[in-house]
Order: structure tokens, then sequence, then C-alpha cells
């Protein structure tokens, strides 16, 4: 179990890498045809901040090349928050205690109250197979937003222009950035997920049951309102395909929204409380911050947890009968 | 004046929704507070899928554009 989640995590760590080592012409075409368009609209509207109110950018940038890979900001981060969880689940578990104590507790703690949350959403027999995924993520998400927040995150780094040692200009290329604000990083994951849930939605019900359970024709009766309550089932098909299909799609811009609008508000409000008060403007959304971290990384999992249950359901049902009554 | 109205509008009814969501969480826990639990997380679970309608909105306006 545990080897299994050091594996996962380590997949995590070089998989993303590789996700974005791709052709660095295009992608710095790309970059450039954006940055032109931003800073267009930017002088277009508002010509007396041009100077300085730009925003995070949407793309990460890269800040070093290890030869034919491009190191991006949150890629840097990423690493960081995945090594630190990697060594604080080692040094819980290294010397295990039968009455837990300290670090090995607050761990043991965090991962059995993950394991229960999960365990009453998906069902008995799937938490085993599943909470790797959900838990991990979980974690991982929750570290890597409350890592973001951290001051000096978005405001060391390089400039491509030399604006001199004091300046209030926004920086070209940060040295780290918020992991999800970063929509590679939230697209992996959730494609990753649909790989998973397909992976397990086929082992739990097989091809049949797995077509059976999205056009759900049998069971209808027979007779001219059967046959209409067929046709009527195989709509609703493709309407659950459709609505399938746009899950991935949803949970990437939904982390990646949240993470990305947050660093954009405590950015701009900072700049709201003026040269001094800046740090007292933004505690309160720091607060609020803190909470959607938590609450967006709580939503992942869940949502990754409810579509698993529910395509798996007839474990789930049978446990969700029997709880009822 | 600039925006996107229909971002502004997404989020006007994604807010709707989120409110009465969290208006009925919050009444269904008063009246039944061994079930805090379990109302909390399909709370989370509507709220969550009520709220991705504004980032659709955002980014297939940022695609149409």
């Amino acid at each position: 179990m545990q080897m299994q989640r050091i594996l996962v995590a380590l997949f995590l760590f070089l998989a993303i890498p590789l996700a974005q080592a791709e052709k660095p012409s295009s992608d710095e075409n790309k970059s450039e045809s954006h940055e032109a368009g931003h800073s267009a609209s930017t002088h277009g509207d508002d010509d007396e901040h041009a100077g300085h109110a730009e925003g995070l950018s949407a793309n990460a940038p890269v800040i070093f090349k290890l030869g034919p890979l491009q190191i991006t900001n949150s890629m840097f981060v990423t690493m960081i928050v995945a090594l630190g969880i990697i060594i604080i689940a080692q040094m819980a578990t290294s010397n295990i205690q039968l009455i837990p104590s300290g670090l090995q507790n607050f761990v043991e703690l965090l991962v059995e109250s993950l394991y229960g949350f999960f365990e009453s959403i998906v069902g008995t027999d799937m938490v085993k197979q599943t909470f790797w995924f959900f838990g991990t993520t979980f974690i991982f998400i929750l570290f890597a937003n409350w890592f973001g927040l951290i001051p000096g995150i978005g405001t060391i780094g390089y400039t491509y222009q030399d604006y001199g040692l004091f300046h209030n200009h926004h920086l070209d290329a940060p040295l780290m950035r918020g992991v999800n604000a970063d929509v590679n990083m939230t697209f992996a994951m959730s494609g990753m997920f649909m790989v998973l849930w397909l992976y397990w939605s086929l082992k739990a019900l097989g091809a049949g049951g797995f077509i059976g359970h999205i056009f759900n024709v049998k069971g209808h009766g027979s007779g001219f309102f059967g046959v209409f309550l067929v046709l009527v089932f195989i709509f609703v098909g493709f309407v659950e395909i459709v609505s399938i299909s746009v899950r991935p799609v949803a949970l990437t811009f939904r982390l990646y929204g949240n993470v990305f609008a947050g660093e954009n508000i405590l950015e701009t409000v900072m700049k709201l409380g003026g040269p001094w008060f800046g740090w007292l403007a933004v505690l309160p959304f720091y607060l609020l911050e803190l909470l959607v971290g938590l609450v967006q990384a709580l939503v992942f999992s869940l949502l990754a947890a409810v579509f698993t249950a529910l395509m798996c359901e007839h474990h789930g049902d049978e446990h969700g009968e029997e709880h009822a009554h | 004046m600039t925006g996107s109205l229909h971002i502004g509008l997404a989020a006007l009814g994604s807010a709707i929704g989120v409110g009465l969501v969290g208006m009925k969480a919050a009444e269904a826990t008063g009246r039944n507070p061994g079930a805090a639990g379990e109302i909390r997380t399909q709370a989370i679970i509507f709220a969550a899928l009520a709220e991705g309608v504004v980032f659709i909105a955002i980014f297939l306006g940022k695609m149409g554009a």
C-alpha cells in the first residue's frame, strides 16, 4: 500500500515534465502571441495602469532548461511540494509505533479520516482500490494550494527588462508559482482521473455492464410504452455520454479557475492598499484563500469519488440501503 | 466600459445557485443536526457543480474571442 503511494507520487512527479516537454518552438510562439494580445488589450482599456497592472500571466513562464526539457516555475513548485510530502510521509512512517505520537499521529489522523470519508462515498469495496488516488490528490492539491500562499512565491524572480533594483513592476518570470494556477497541472490530474475512472468502471461492471449502465435499456416492460421508454433511455444515454465527457473539462477549469482567480485577487487587492497598507488590505483575502485552497482540494477529490461511485453504484447501492434502514 | 456579458450572466446564475444550495443546507442542518456531515458533503458537491458553470462560460468565452 505504502509502496503504491510512493510510486504514484513519483509518477505524478515524473509525468508532469513529460507532458510539458512539447516542441519548444510552438510553445514560444504561443506565449509570444498571447503576450502580444494581452498587452494590446491592457493598453486599449486603461492607459494609466499600462505600466504595471498586468496580473498573473495565463501561462507559466519557463525558468530554466534541462536539455530538451523546459522547467516552468509551476513545475518547480510541483517538485518542491511532492518532495515535501514524500519526505514527511517517510519521516512519519520510518519508526512506526503501535501507540502513535507526534508526526506519526498527525499523519495517521489525516489518512484515516480521509479513508473514512471516502469510504462513506464510494463504499467499502471500492475504497480499497481507489483510496490511493483520492487521498493522494486531496493531500497534494491541499498542500500545493497552501504552499502557493507563502509570501515570496510570486514575488521573487526575473524580469526581462531592467527596471532597477527597486521597482513595482510585475515580474516576467517569478521563480515560483502556485501549482494549480497552471492549467497543465489540473488537466493532467483530471485526465489521469478519467483514465482511472474508465478502468475502475470497466473492472466493476464489465464492458457490457458499462454500456448497459449508460443506456439502461433493460426492464421497461413490453408493448408500445416499453418500446417508447427504451427509445427515451437511449436518448438519455447520449446525454449521459456528453455529461461524462464534460467532467474532466469542468474538473480542470474549476480548480485552475479558483486558484488562478485567487492569485489575481491577492495581487489586485495588494495594489489597492497602496504602498504602505497593501499587507493589511490583503490579510482577509489570505484567510479566504486558505479556505478556498481547502475547499477546492476537497471538491476535486470529492467529485472524483462521486463520479466513481455513480458508475460503480451496484456495490454502493446495497450498502446505502442497509445504512438507510 | 468593457467586459463580457455572458460571463456576468453565468456568474449571476451560479451565484444564485450556490446561494440556494447554501440556504437549504443550513436549513437542513438546523432540522437534523445529526446528519450535518452528509449534508455538508452533498452541499459541497452541488455547490461545486453550480459553480462550474462560470468557469465553463469564462473559458468558452476566451476560446470564442
